[in-house]
């Protein structure tokens, strides 16, 4: 039910920032944000009611981490729009999170019971700056595409390309941090979970290409040649990698990381 | 010349250049790896060093990937070490860069101790310990493990969800750490971690009812039984599952499938008879007159504890570079902010 009402407001916010875009008007803009304000603080609330009721952070199943990487991309979103006034540019993202949200509808609620593995505060960390992570990959992705779309329409609609490039880097940046820190976690973890603290599942080493990849990103930025367009499209070719990291291995491959 | 050396060692576009070749290489490798199991799929179990002499070096058409990907981290990492030297010579200018620069020294010593802990540790998986055992560990000389206790945790359906190993760990013969490990809960000492891996339960003998005599006995290794005529039956070993090949007898497994005992037989303390038998075969004749006789009334069972002993040299350097990341990265984060308040823009090259 609460799930529903959340996935309403995600919607209904969606359609109002459509319709922005379309026709930028200043009560529209307000009311697209009031609607996302109200489904993110929704969510939250029943995410800490899960978290509350199971006694850990409930991120052990494809119900769990898509509810909360969708929560982490609303709130990569909130955080963007808050500072910078982003507005309808964030639409793929809001989008992103509606996606999740709704392929998350239709599956089993119900917290299943904690192994002992994963009991541990570095667990709960690892997933939280994995998640936050990649919704900051996904923001960046999305502020890459319109950096593609601003360079060949020019439009007024969106911001201007120097904004775009910022907003790019920043989520590079950010996304970069929070992803190291979720390597840390995990490899802190693993060294006390199975003796070693590197793994050699599938998981784990396109953890370490995304990790890679984006470290290369954070120098990239500084190549005259790279920047712009060049670094636009290195962020959508990462963002394939990040899903292929966290969806493909899952779908198409076997790995023994933990979450798989 | 020496100049443009080190300025080629601390390059931003060398890393680019290796950072972009080695990820390539390594999402190309990922396929190779995942196709071959066979050859990639021990990695965790053996240390690199293990591994290269039993698989690595022995199909370098499929595995000359992974030996190119670590010579490039190799490189990077040298790479990132000149930069961050670089920087120390520059401290008084480039502070601002602390955060950044102890990346850089997180990622170098990680580097560093992934090497020295892939050629210089050792993995051991299945180590079988029983309640009160003692055994040596080859990768630490001098030390010995023993294990306490053991007990499983059980969840609501009674399916085992951890195990309980209490540890004592030696040196000669004094205990240097006791520790109860579980899941999540290893025990560190020096370069050496021991993890839970898993248990097991073994039959080591049986609660058995001596029919002609009409009392209860225990067959089992140590265990003596009084027969008729002052004749004592010493059980020396026992074996859950036994085969005869040739004239020996040998061990299978641990489950109780074809239960052996070797037996001595006395008489007043006079040896007549030794020698296996088989439980599930006819007794012996003679011994059958002196009354041994029996029904199995249960079997007597024993847990034991499988553990994993690894040892990585690298460990605590490896520790002391996330502990630099961390650090690194929250610095960073805070310099980020403050430099674009500043309106900061970055070195262009």
């Amino acid at each position: 039910m609460i799930l529903t009402g959340i996935f309403t407001l995600y919607l209904l916010a969606t359609a109002v920032y459509f319709w922005h875009a379309l026709r930028p008007k200043a009560g529209i803009r307000r009311a697209a944000f009031a609607l996302f304000l109200a489904a993110f603080t929704l969510q939250t609330i029943y995410l800490l009611i899960r978290w509350e009721t199971a006694g850990y952070l409930p991120v052990t199943n494809l119900f769990s981490t898509q509810l909360f990487f969708s929560w982490a991309l609303a709130l990569c979103y909130l955080y963007f729009e808050l500072r910078y006034r982003l507005h309808a540019t964030g639409l793929f993202v809001v989008f992103l999170t509606l996606l999740l949200l709704g392929s998350a509808l239709p599956r089993d609620t119900a917290i299943p019971p904690l192994i002992p593995a994963l009991n541990t505060p570095l667990f709960t960390f690892h997933i939280i700056f994995s998640f936050t992570g990649y919704a900051f990959f996904a923001m960046a992705f999305s502020v890459a595409l319109l950096y593609l779309l601003q360079k060949r329409l020019e439009t007024p609609i969106l911001p201007d390309l120097a904004l775009l490039r910022k907003l790019n880097e920043e989520a590079i940046f950010l996304g970069f941090c929070l992803f190291t820190l979720c390597m840390v976690m995990g490899s802190i973890w693993a060294q006390v979970a199975w003796g070693y603290y590197f793994s050699w599942n599938i998981k784990s080493v396109w953890s370490s290409i995304v990790w890679l990849f984006y470290g290369g990103m954070c120098h990239a930025k500084f190549i005259r040649r790279w920047q712009g367009t060049g670094y636009a499209w290195l962020t959508i070719a990462g963002f394939a990698v990040v899903l292929f990291t966290y969806l493909g291995i899952g779908l198409l491959m076997q790995s023994n990381h933990p979450l798989e | 010349m020496l100049q443009r050396i080190w300025n080629l060692c601390c390059s931003l576009k060398l890393a680019i250049v290796l950072t972009s070749i080695a990820t390539i290489i390594a999402i190309g490798g990922s396929l190779v790896m995942h196709f071959h199991p066979n050859l990639f799929g021990g990695l965790d179990a053996l240390s690199l060093s293990a591994w290269h002499t039993g698989y690595g070096s022995k199909s370098l058409s499929l595995t000359a990937w992974f030996y190119l990907t670590g010579f490039l981290l190799a490189l990077l990492g040298l790479n990132t070490g000149c930069c961050f030297i670089d920087w120390l010579f520059k401290i008084r200018v480039r502070w601002r860069k602390t955060g950044e620069y102890l990346i850089h020294l997180g990622f170098v010593l990680i580097i560093i101790a992934y090497f020295w802990g892939s050629f210089a540790g050792t993995r051991s998986e299945g180590n079988r310990f029983n309640i009160g055992e003692t055994k040596p560990i080859t990768a630490l000389p001098g030390h010995y493990l023993r294990l306490d206790d053991f007990e499983t945790v059980l969840n609501e359906s009674g399916r085992p969800v951890d195990m309980k190993s209490s540890l004592s760990l030696l040196k000669g013969d004094q205990v240097v750490k006791s520790v109860q490990v579980h899941s999540n809960t290893p025990l560190i000492y020096d370069s050496l971690t021991v993890v839970p891996a898993s248990y097991g339960e073994e039959t080591v003998g049986y609660d058995v009812m001596l029919t002609a005599l009409n009392r209860p006995a225990k067959i089992a290794a140590s265990s003596h039984i009084e027969l008729k005529e002052q004749t004592t039956l010493t059980i020396q070993k026992f074996y859950a599952d036994a085969t005869r090949i040739g004239n020996r007898v040998v061990r299978r497994n641990a489950n109780s499938i074809n239960p052996a005992i070797l037996v001595q037989v006395s008489q007043a303390k006079v040896n007549i008879w030794s020698g296996w038998i088989f439980l599930r075969e006819p007794l012996p004749l003679f011994l059958q007159q002196k009354g041994f006789n029996f029904v199995v009334k249960r079997p007597i069972n024993r847990v034991y504890s499988v553990l994993t002993l690894n040892t990585d040299p690298g460990m605590r350097l490896a520790l002391t570079g996330s502990i630099c990341l961390t650090i690194g990265v929250i610095f960073t984060l805070f310099s980020f902010y403050y430099k674009r308040q500043r309106g900061d823009r970055p070195d262009i090259c």
